[in-house]
């Protein structure tokens, strides 16, 4: 047996069938030998980064499935393998596992500057959970055996595999043996702890007694361990209300009579007065990340911190903890659940306290979303989405890229199902949603799996319409497109004074690039068509894009500008204060 | 700013020293000293590195993401009151003799070569401060090259 073939055989045992990548001369060894089995399913993607980005959906969408599924992509040398960087980056910032393979030069000119050789391992060692590179063929089935447990035990996180050419093509040696059963890892200095000590879970519970503005916080950890149901089991046991973190969404429903929505820069005015105003914070499986906590010194001045983490290093990085519970979400839960001492507060102050905020911006936000047109006239996000969650009552799978679309997808879309929504939070990597959606819908193929992007991201990875085109993957693919890189030119209107340096642009026409890929394509410009649209896209089998006439004005709000505190939340349109000042001059005047 | 020895011990495998040195850059510090030598348990390095912080929280993050390496088996501060902190440095200085001589009784140093009337190699051992003191004594100036290990530590 060669190396190559225990790659395939130790990736078979692991369950992988799906493989993204991209071949080259480094690799090819591999794709040989994976071509003869009939275990895999090789996808191609359209670049490198595409191939990250559907991996990440797989890994993501499966872990709450019977069949978890560990997203694995391949790539040669040198530029393949430098085209994966970004989508691996963005792995290690989401804590996703994943298992990255790629082809290397051969050993004996490693080092030499070789035909496309880089140094991966040096490149990808920052980004990744962990690096290997096998120097012989014996080592290769160990070591893609303790990548897939380090990838999927604790936090998860990309783990790369560099294979010099050779070694992929040597046998392994005569004596060579391997114990697929009883393999066992040897990390001694690898910190996994999923059960938590009983003495901080003691000081917990007290906490929680004893508060009288208590609030959870619902991170990315709840979605990662399963343990959505529980935390809602948990919150209505105590009583106690929810903010979720952005990849926190959809681990329990969002109308939850106890949820607040998303809490952070662009969270709710509920969520975040909240968080003010709470004398206990208990987080769950979250990192306390700078778009959650806004300027740190004035972040929940008031309260004391429970965390909840599976990563130790988290543990008062960002914010000080009272009680540190360094574990698995689900574990904790489970203990915390079973005690008899926790007890249920109506907390009819605190509720109505979060009542009178929930009111700050909720009419003006339905009389929008009502109007569904914005300053030019053309549609708002919030409206679309409103309708999408309407139409699809909530329950189906959303993959959102990164912009304004992307925080209007967090917050008006009414997430009905556990671990359906998708996407790039830490990195905010413009370009993640179509890929990522392939992936999303490979793994729950009987789900409906929405990709939402802007005009700039869409066209950061649009080449992967080949790859749906070519599978027929079935991603309905919404284009919300406002003619600017929207984010970033609404932060040119509250903060640069309206100068759009750099966001404009001239776009192409999606309806021939659609149909280029033989993909049918709907525009909608009015505010009567939306609905039609998306009932199309959900009748439709198959993929199809509906790109929307969408208003470059519309902001997302509230906002906590970057590096302000809470107090510094903006609840107004900006538009609005300039005609509220200017209808005061006219007043002044007369 | 306050000096703080950090000892770790770790699996000898390839890119562990890169890792740790990233680290340590990342969180945008200066490396004082490194040193790295195996330990009692084949396989097990033992690793001390010194920088400067006075912020004690930042420290603690720096051990903790230091822990988090799949390699690193435990990593924790050295109260600079309960270990030792030694080094040892060559020095290759010009020198009057006699000057060297009267400060033999003070300093742990032994002559290893003297290669002519002016010019001698010494070797000098201590904690950290003593060997600046006896650099400064015998007068910067006039060491020609010097050869420092960086520090090795251990608790009392
Ligand atoms: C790869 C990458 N480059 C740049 C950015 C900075 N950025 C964040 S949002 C954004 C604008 C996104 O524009 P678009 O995709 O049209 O979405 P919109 O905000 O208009 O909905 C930019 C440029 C980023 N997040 N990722
Ligand atoms: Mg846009």
């Amino acid at each position: 047996m060669t190396g190559k073939e225990k790659l395939l055989s130790a990736l078979k045992t692991k369950g992988i069938k799906y493989i993204f990548g991209y071949t080259g001369g480094t690799i090819m060894p591999v794709f040989d030998e994976m071509d003869k089995m009939e275990d895999f399913e090789f996808i191609m993607s359209r670049h490198e980064q595409g191939a990250t980005f559907m991996a990440q959906g797989l890994s993501r969408a499966s872990l709450s499935t019977n069949n978890p599924q560990l997203g694995t992509c391949m790539a040669t040398s040198g530029p393949g393998a430098m085209n994966l960087t970004t989508g691996v980056a963005d792995a290690h910032m989401d804590s996703v596992p994943m298992l990255i393979i790629t082809g290397q030069v051969a050993t004996g000119v490693i080092a030499t500057d070789a035909f496309q050789e880089s140094d991966v391992v040096g490149v990808m060692m920052p980004i990744c959970k962990q690096t290997y590179m096998p120097l012989n063929a014996d080592d290769i089935e160990p070591t893609i055996h303790e990548a897939h447990y380090v990838a999927t035990t604790g936090r998860g996180g990309p783990v790369l595999v560099d294979i010099p050419k050779d070694v992929q093509n040597d046998s392994v040696s005569p004596k060579y043996r391997f114990n697929v059963k009883g393999y066992r890892p040897v990390l001694p200095g690898y910190l996994y702890h999923p059960a938590p000590d009983r003495e901080p879970l003691d000081r917990a519970i007290k906490l929680i007694n004893k508060s009288v503005r208590p609030l959870i916080f619902c991170g990315h950890g709840v979605i990662n361990s399963n343990a959505g149901a529980l935390l809602q089991q948990f919150a209505e046991k105590v009583n106690i209300p929810i903010a979720f973190t952005m990849h926190g969404i959809s681990a329990l429903p969002t109308d939850h009579p106890l949820s607040l929505g998303m809490m952070g820069m662009h969270g709710t005015v509920e969520a975040n007065k909240a968080v003010m105003e709470a004398d206990l914070l208990i987080a769950f499986g979250m990192r306390f990340d700078d778009r959650v906590t806004g300027k740190l010194n004035e972040y929940a001045a008031n309260a004391d911190v429970i965390h909840v983490e599976i990563d130790p290093s988290e543990i008062d990085k960002n914010v000080a903890t009272s009680v540190a519970v360094n574990a698995d979400v689900v574990n904790t839960l489970r203990l915390l659940l079973d005690d008899p001492l926790l007890t249920y507060k109506p907390r009819r102050r605190w509720f109505k306290q979060i009542d009178e905020h929930r009111k700050v911006m909720k009419d003006e936000l339905q009389a929008e979303i009502e109007e569904g047109v914005g300053d030019t006239g053309k549609l708002l996000m919030k409206t679309i989405v409103d309708k999408l969650s309407k139409v699809t009552k909530g329950k189906d799978l959303i993959v959102p890229d990164v912009g304004q679309h992307q925080m209007m997808a967090a917050r008006f879309y009414n997430y009905q199902t556990e671990n359906s929504w998708f996407g790039s939070g830490g990195a905010g990597t413009m370009g993640c949603s179509l890929p990522m959606a392939i992936g999303v819908k490979l793994a729950r193929p009987k789900e409906r799996v929405w990709s939402i992007s802007g005009d700039g991201g869409f066209q950061m990875n649009m080449q992967e319409l080949g790859t749906i085109m070519e599978h027929e993957i079935d991603v309905k693919i919404l284009l919300f497109n406002n003619g600017y890189l929207g984010m970033v030119r609404q932060w040119q209107t509250l903060f640069f004074d309206g100068r759009y340096s750099g966001t404009p642009m001239q776009n192409p026409d999606y309806d021939h690039i659609a149909q280029a890929y033989g993909i049918p394509y709907i525009k909608v410009e009015k505010v009567k068509d939306i609905e039609p649209a998306l009932k199309k896209a959900v009748a439709q089998k198959g993929a199809i894009m509906v790109e929307f006439d969408c208003d470059p004005s519309e902001v997302i709000l509230p906002m906590i500008p970057s590096g302000g505190g809470f107090d510094d939340m903006i609840v107004t349109r900006p538009g609005k204060e300039k005609s509220a000042l200017k209808k005061k001059k006219k007043g002044s005047k007369s | 700013m306050k000096r703080r020895a950090i000892l770790a011990f770790m699996l000898d495998r390839p890119g562990v020293l890169n890792k740790v040195s990233m680290l340590i850059r990342k969180k945008m510090y200066n490396v004082d000293t490194l040193t790295v030598c195996s330990s009692r348990v084949p396989g097990i390095s033992r690793m001390t590195i010194t920088l400067r912080e006075d912020d004690i929280a930042k420290v603690t993050q720096v051990i903790k993401q230091l822990e988090k390496f799949t390699e690193v088996i435990s990593a924790k501060e050295l109260d600079t009151n309960k270990s030792y902190w030694r080094e040892a440095a060559i020095v290759k200085l010009e020198i009057d003799s006699d000057h060297l001589k009267s400060l033999q009784d003070r300093f742990n140093f032994e002559m290893l070569e003297k290669k002519n009337r002016d010019i001698q190699i010494i070797q000098v051992a201590g904690s950290t401060a003593q060997i600046d003191t006896f650099l400064d004594e015998i007068g910067r100036e006039n060491i020609i090259e010097i050869a420092r290990t960086g520090v090795a530590a251990m608790e009392k």
